[in-house]
């Protein structure tokens, strides 16, 4: 049926303004975190291991689009590397921590340094011996980050990690 | 009457849908007036209404720059007032900056194209200090002193600069650098990376040229 047709390509011409209408209104990201952490922590948020042992746990972070952070071996030695740590008494201890290789980033403007740094999802490895019971972990990770055009100040966030010791 | 319906509920399909991105259009222009009402009761930088570019001048144009007195790699007290008479390029900056080490060359080109025009950068780290320890407090000193000679900086350069934050909105992000003219007003402000014909353009504005 030819109206029923023209019906559909009206109705598909008008969801996709609409969406459009209300994707156009999101701020530019970059900008829009310039008061928050630029990176997040996502997962695990409990973990259960082997009480006394060496424990492998990926912990998993999320740097904020058009954001960069320092990886842990930033190739200036004035650059803040990224450094995850767990503080002590907390029941848990950080026995080695293995962090991503990080990815070359240049600034359009500096072209001839290559920076090292992670954006986007990146993962840690992290080796915890947990002593038997239920800890409440508040690790830390300390980073410094930037866009191609500026830099925050370094800043440290919680890391909130469920540590079960059996 | 099938047909009618289905008809009937499309179209009040499209109608919820264009209420629903109207009610979302408002909510997203209600919260960022709230963000720039309270930005400029803050001093703080923020995206503007229409999401584009932040203006850190907002707060500051046309006003005198905020008075301070910080110290220099030497240990000796740099005030602002001690300027007076002089175009003075206020850039905040940090060791750890990446874009701030991109811009150095061309300010101390520019300041030494205007320096006898009366102008002077005054270039003012935001480097943590630890003032609890005094050893520590002289390797974050040396570290600062350590990067201005690699950066080959010929201006003067003052320490502590987060100690004056909050009257200069906050320092958020570097590189940010305030213009100001012969007496004492702030006549532009850049937040980030720009380009040397922006710094200059402003330098000049500042010089009253």
């Amino acid at each position: 049926m030819p109206w029923i047709r023209a019906g559909i390509h009206i109705a598909a011409v008008f969801l996709g303004s609409a969406a459009l209408l209300a994707w156009g209104q999101a701020d530019d990201p970059a900008r829009s975190i310039l008061k928050g952490a630029a990176v997040e922590y996502l997962y695990p948020e409990q973990v259960t291991v082997a009480a006394g042992k060496a424990n492998l746990v990926v912990l998993h972070f999320r740097v904020a689009p058009g954001m960069h952070i320092n990886s842990h071996t930033p190739k200036d030695e004035f650059l803040i590397p990224t450094v995850f740590s767990i503080p002590e008494g907390a029941g848990v201890r950080l026995a080695d921590v293995s962090y991503p290789v990080g990815t070359e980033f240049i600034l359009p403007l500096d072209p001839g340094n290559k920076l090292s740094v992670y954006t986007g999802e990146f993962a840690i490895q992290a080796r915890i011996v947990a002593e038997p019971g239920n800890h409440l972990v508040e690790a830390k990770l300390r980073f410094q980050a930037c866009d191609k055009n500026e830099c925050l100040p370094p800043k440290t966030i919680p890391v909130a990690i469920d540590v079960i010791g059996k | 009457m099938k047909r009618n319906t289905l008809v009937i509920s499309a179209v009040l399909f499209i109608l919820a849908v264009f209420a629903w991105a109207g009610w979302a259009n408002w909510e997203l222009r209600r919260q960022a007036a709230e963000r720039a009402l309270a930005a400029v009761a803050q001093g703080q930088l923020v995206p503007d209404a229409a999401g584009g570019e932040p203006d850190p001048l907002s707060p500051f144009k046309g006003k005198p720059a905020p008075e301070f007195a910080l110290e220099d790699l030497s240990g000796k007290k740099v005030s602002l007032a001690s300027y007076k008479g002089k175009a003075v390029l206020i850039n905040f900056w940090a060791t750890w900056c990446g874009p701030c080490k991109i811009e150095t060359p061309w300010l101390i080109e520019l300041r030494n194209q205007y320096a006898a025009q009366g102008f002077e950068v005054l270039g003012v780290s935001t480097d943590d200090l630890d003032r609890d320890d005094a050893q520590k407090l002289s390797d974050d000193k040396k570290e600062i002193a350590r990067s201005v000679a690699q950066l080959h900086i010929s201006y003067p350069v003052l320490i502590d600069g987060a100690s004056i934050a909050t009257p200069y909105g906050g320092l958020d992000a570097m590189p940010t650098s305030f213009f100001v003219d012969r007496s004492g007003t702030v006549v532009a402000a850049q937040m980030g990376l720009t380009s040397k014909d922006d710094i200059e353009a402003n330098i000049k504005k500042a010089l009253g040229k």
